[in-house]
């Protein structure tokens, strides 16, 4: 009988190797999300020409993110709370954070393979080719990106207890986005709505995802964007972690 | 307060509230070494809320814990760290398997975990059919045993059991019982909560009767017996003309069904 806490370290590879493989147990949804943005990709083969590779990728990349920020993390979270498997891990020597940390991690996974997932195939598929630097930076925005539908994701399970409720809200916002963000940033809802879509969660960082596949088109309203998103983000997290309860019981 | 160095757990005038309710009202009682202790209480009374405080699962309003001689809220890892918890409605990735649970858990306490060890923890928790089994497939006294077998993992001083024996069939009940005298001989401290009087006169040493968040009596089941046994309130609950626990406790607490 002796007293041992484990360090930070070996708590958060352990709590990384579970969260792992639950993540790979669920692969279905895991596929679902990478097929999505893949055959968006696939079916906007004809627009390429006229709206520009990095404007497909950028907006392809920006689906998938929202798909796994969005629903994948926000969804498992409210369920896990539900269940009180949060409980009885905050019960244990560690402290809460690493429980949250593990859980971004595998997003950040999640992030790579979709990113990843998209440009290979925009190549493959749509012949678009970016400059190699585009492709390290695709997956710097695609981070920056994807932390605002996370903290966004943070914020409905902060104020919405019951998963039920968080499932579908987190549908309805991923489809509100969608509809706005490509039928607007594609002109389709009016020059106006193009011109506001921009500024929204999702057409900010579909601007900065489109900038950084190619790096010298980048101009001020990426800039202006890439600040927007980081607002968005900073803001949408720091009330989404004062709301967050662990449990509700 | 004189050999508090002995006290496996100290908990000092504790009060809980959720809002503007009060849930406990400045509960004081300890644990030694050695000692199974049952928290006896209808529902409602304030048994998960006085055990939530112990875990670190809520903030007391009021109160000192300490556990294995470390203040809860100065050294809450540690604390946590000589402690073996089963809440009351404790629940795991459905996803995972039985191992890869232990596995996890041994992880985040610190536990070098040997395959004789793995093996050991499932033999003596029953569950060698289900060792490869997803969590999610198991049968309740299956998902219990996966509970309490991470409870033992790390060899805790203190073990917090919050009714272990509710959805037991009568085999597996009887069974945790002598696994509990097995840790109290080896010198850990057991703190259960049940409301089965017949658990409390069968394993406990010292009892505490709690309703409406306050302790009522604490003692040794056979001295609380004799103690109360020509209460009005108690002859008039008693059957058959034998005075048992269950009668001091309906007598104490009122006839009053709780939900
Ligand atoms: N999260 C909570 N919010 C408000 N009241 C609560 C909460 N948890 C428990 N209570 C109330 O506190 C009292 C004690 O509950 P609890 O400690 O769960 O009792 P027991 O475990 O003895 O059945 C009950 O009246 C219960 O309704
Ligand atoms: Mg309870």
């Amino acid at each position: 009988m002796q007293t041992n806490v484990p360090t930070t370290s070996t708590v958060l590879q352990s709590l990384l190797r579970a969260d792992l493989k639950t993540q790979w147990r669920n692969r279905r949804a895991v596929i679902l999300t990478i097929a999505v943005p893949v055959l968006i990709l696939y079916a906007w083969r004809p627009l390429v020409e006229k709206a520009g590779g990095p404007f497909i990728l950028g907006s392809c990349i920006t689906v998938g993110l929202m798909a796994t920020g969005l629903m994948g993390y926000t969804n498992s979270i409210a369920k896990d709370r539900d269940k009180g498997i949060f409980q009885r891990l905050r019960v244990a020597p560690l402290p809460s954070w690493t429980i949250m940390a593990s859980r971004l991690l595998v997003q950040l996974l999640m992030i790579f393979i979709i990113t990843g997932a998209v440009l290979i195939s925009g190549y493959a598929l749509d012949n678009i080719t970016i400059p190699l630097a585009g492709y390290a930076l695709a997956f710097l925005a695609a981070i920056v990106g994807a932390a605002v539908y996370l903290a966004l994701g943070q914020l409905i399970v902060g104020l919405i207890k019951n998963p039920e409720i968080v499932n579908a809200t987190t549908r309805l916002v991923y489809f509100v986005f969608i509809m706005v963000g490509m039928f607007g940033s594609t002109g389709l809802l009016g020059k106006i709505t193009e011109q506001y879509v921009i500024w929204t969660p999702y057409g900010t960082v579909q601007t900065i995802i489109a900038g950084a596949v190619d790096p010298s088109k980048w101009t001020t309203t990426t800039t202006q964007a890439l600040l927007v998103t980081i607002g968005y983000a900073v803001v949408l997290f720091v009330i989404g972690i004062r709301k967050f309860q662990w449990s509700y019981k | 307060m004189s050999d508090e160095k002995n006290f496996i757990l100290d908990v000092d005038n504790l009060s809980i509230y959720y809002g503007n309710f009060q849930a406990v009202k400045d509960v004081s009682f300890h644990v030694k070494a050695g000692e199974i202790f049952g928290l006896l209480g209808p529902n409602g009374a304030g048994k998960t809320s006085t055990l939530s405080a112990i875990d670190g699962l809520l903030k007391p309003h009021s109160g000192i814990i300490v556990v294995a001689g470390y203040n809860t809220k100065e050294k809450p890892l540690y604390a946590k760290a000589s402690m073996g918890i089963q809440l009351q409605s404790t629940n795991f990735q459905p996803e995972l398997t039985v191992e890869e649970i232990i596995e996890l858990f041994a992880g985040i306490y610190g536990v070098d975990l040997s395959k004789q060890k793995l093996d050991k923890l499932i033999s003596e928790n029953n569950l060698q059919e289900s060792r490869n089994k997803k969590f999610g497939q198991l049968s309740g006294g299956q998902q219990q045993r996966v509970s309490l077998s991470l409870c033992v993992l790390h060899d805790p001083k203190l073990l917090l059991l919050d009714e272990p024996t509710t959805g037991l069939d009568p085999q597996s009940r009887r069974q945790l019982w002598e696994r509990m005298e097995a840790m109290r001989e080896k010198g850990h401290g057991i703190l259960l909560t049940t409301h089965s009087m017949e658990e409390a006169e069968a394993v406990c040493d010292r009892i505490a009767i709690i309703d409406h968040g306050k302790i009522i009596e604490i003692g040794v089941p056979q001295t609380l017996i004799d103690k109360h046994r020509n209460d009005p309130e108690v002859i008039a609950v008693s059957r058959k003309g034998k005075i048992t626990l269950e009668d001091v406790f309906i007598g104490l607490t009122g006839r009053e069904v709780r939900v």
